[in-house]
């Protein structure tokens, strides 16, 4: 059984001038211990799938809808709010894009590492906290005392995002969710943290859901590729055939447009076209006005998702 | 913290300062004394004698230096409208009810305001929110004047519960307390509504409900104490603006407070009261944005003085 497994899971939000679909039919399971890159343009529905998962979306505005929503076999759409409270943070942990704001501006870092562990686990304030400083020395910080009586504001972003990283594995997930967790950082420290993390996934025999646009991120930290667009998933595959051989017309213009794949100077490869209104999508693929090679079924209706091996699929007219 | 804090005990004195030399001055310069009245003409032979008897044909600066001397002796002059009594013994008399009314109706006010305010925010959208606001609206924009009178037309003479007017047994003090709870509640409910709602905004409420936990813990621990930042700078310093009673509830209901002196003192030139009962309200200002500042401090460790404490 997947520890995370999502079928047809759709989420809008009504608003004044029409519905939002964000997220229109996504299907996705995640083994335990696996690690899964969601990648896609902003907009794409990447970080509302997650959100939706745990239920921090809120309700309404948004309305939630799947055939199966299940996280280590607990109904997410049914869930009480005790059980939704006993899942986040227990089985399932979240680091955020903006380490600068996620943290509460009037507690200590300890405080709130404290509190997370203290919400799932029956332990003293100071066994708890003597593990939030090991936590905390787990994530490389060298001072983990000076950390844990420091306020949010005295840190810098890459110091919040590791402490950020050691909250939430402080009660052992199964899964982690990082949503764009190097985005607000510095470059230098960006790879920092995604080696910390995929160092921490592979310790904590953990699975790992990484959303992010960024397609170097996805190459260094995942084993399989979930590529998003207008709210549906195009394509799924292991990382390598996403970056040698990828199936989808949309893949294969993301990579198309990375820059440095292909040597000499040239000019930027884009894709013509912008992302697809999500209060008005266009009709069957989402992808087919701006695809090279769109047909007409491709704006009649959508692709079904096809398995074209064991461990690829595409949602593509033109894929067997 | 005790460098700063002297630092703004020093600023106190000198606004202190400044505020009685330009109210000194205003006051004197408004045409007229105390016994140019029309009612009861004196000649100018007895003025002249009245003036000076009371120091007033002095040079403003010397009058200004006698009074202040006074003041630091805690000796506020005599009022001219009730000599036969010093001004803090007239304060003494009529503070009581101002404070009762002013500090019963803020007590029960406020926290009622507050209450109202966040079951607002948290059920946002809902009956609740639209039933506090219309009920802040109502209370911030009816006259309180108009308030009391409802109030009396139906508890004192339609209904005939309670005394129309009066101070003398507790159960008189009901109405007038109740109408002067009306504005507190309607503002405290206002900004504890908008500053809940700014914090329930905040990326960092998502990261304590995906750590797990409780929906009690994360509002009655992180929300309101990170939205009881900007609410104690508005109100400790209007607690202290309605202990100082109000004019027109006092008049409404007969209460024999503070309210009216404020009036009186000025079109009778009553200089002593009115010199004394404007350094008192200087002063409980002052204290109450020096409370607040040192409690907007401890509640905010981002302009904790001195860095980590």
């Amino acid at each position: 059984m997947p520890l995370l497994d999502i079928e047809n899971l759709t989420v809008s939000f009504p608003q004044h001038e029409g519905v939002v679909q964000a997220v229109r039919g996504v299907s996705l399971s995640v083994a335990a211990g696996e690690s899964v890159g969601i990648v896609g343009e902003s907009g794409s529905g990447k970080s509302v799938t997650c959100m939706a998962v745990l239920r921090l979306l809120r309700e309404p505005p948004a309305r939630i809808a799947a055939d199966k929503m299940e996280l280590a076999g607990v109904n997410m759409l049914t869930a009480s709010r005790a059980q939704l409270s006993a899942s986040r943070g227990r089985v399932a942990a979240m680091v955020f894009q903006d380490p600068m704001t996620a943290f509460d501006p009037v507690f200590t870092i300890g405080h709130q590492i404290v509190e997370t562990i203290r919400a799932h686990r029956k332990v003293s304030k100071s066994e708890a906290r003597g593990e939030a400083a090991n936590l905390l020395a787990r994530v490389e910080i060298k001072t983990p005392e000076a950390i844990l009586n420091s306020y949010p504001h005295q840190l810098s972003g890459g110091m919040l995002q590791r402490a950020m990283i050691a909250m939430a594995l402080s009660c052992r997930p199964q899964i982690l969710f990082a949503d764009e967790p190097t985005t607000a950082l510095d470059v230098t420290i960006q790879a920092q943290i995604l080696q910390l993390i995929k160092d921490l996934q592979a310790e904590f025999g953990m699975g790992l859901i990484m959303v992010t646009h960024d397609l170097g991120v996805v190459a260094e930290t995942v084993d399989r590729v979930v590529v998003m667009y207008g709210g549906r998933v195009m394509e799924t595959a292991p990382v390598q055939d996403i970056f040698d051989a990828p199936a989808h017309p949309y893949t294969q213009a993301l990579m198309a447009s990375m820059p440095g794949r292909s040597a000499g100077k040239q000019r930027l490869v884009e894709i013509p076209g912008a992302s697809p209104n999500p209060s008005n999508p266009p009709s069957g693929c989402p992808f087919h006005p701006r695809c090279a090679v769109a047909e007409a079924r491709c704006a009649a209706q959508v692709p079904a998702f096809k398995s074209q091996s064991a461990t690829r699929a595409a949602a593509c007219w033109r894929l067997p | 913290m005790i460098r700063y804090i002297l630092g703004r005990i020093a600023s106190i004195a000198l606004t202190f300062t400044v505020v009685s030399v330009i109210v000194f001055l205003m006051m004197h310069a408004v045409p007229g004394g105390p016994f140019d009245g029309n009612d009861m003409p004196v000649s100018d032979a007895v003025k002249a004698k009245l003036n000076a008897s009371l120091g007033l044909d002095q040079p403003l600066y010397v009058q200004y230096f006698k009074y202040m001397w006074g003041v630091l002796h805690f000796d506020f002059g005599i009022p001219f409208q009730s000599p036969g009594e010093t001004t803090l013994q007239l304060l003494s008399r009529a503070w009581p009810p101002s404070l009762i009314l002013g500090g019963a109706g803020v007590l029960i006010g406020a926290p009622l305001g507050i209450l109202l305010g966040m079951a607002a925010a948290l059920r946002r959208n809902s009956w609740i929110d639209y039933l506090a606001s219309a009920f802040a609206t109502l209370g911030l924009t009816i006259p309180v004047f108009v308030i009391s009178m409802g109030l009396i037309m139906v508890f004192a003479v339609w209904l005939n519960w309670l005394p129309a007017s009066g101070w003398g047994k507790p159960h008189a003090w009901i109405l007038p307390i109740t109408a002067y709870a009306a504005i507190p509640m309607a503002t405290y409910a206002r900004y504890t509504r908008s500053a809940m709602l700014d914090v329930l905004t905040k990326p960092f409420v998502t990261v304590l409900r995906a750590k797990g936990l409780s929906e009690r813990r994360i509002i009655f621990q992180h929300v309101l104490r990170n939205a009881a930042l900007p609410m104690v700078t508005v109100f400790l310093p209007m607690f202290i603006g309605t202990a100082t009673g109000s004019i027109f509830v006092e008049a409404m209901f007969r209460v024999p407070g503070l309210g009216a002196y404020f009036v009186s003192s000025i079109t009778l030139r009553d200089y002593s009261l009115e010199m004394a009962l404007i350094l008192m309200v200087t002063m409980m200002f002052c204290i109450a944005y020096l409370l607040s500042d040192i409690v907007y401090a401890l509640l905010n460790p981002r302009i904790r003085v001195g860095g980590r404490s």
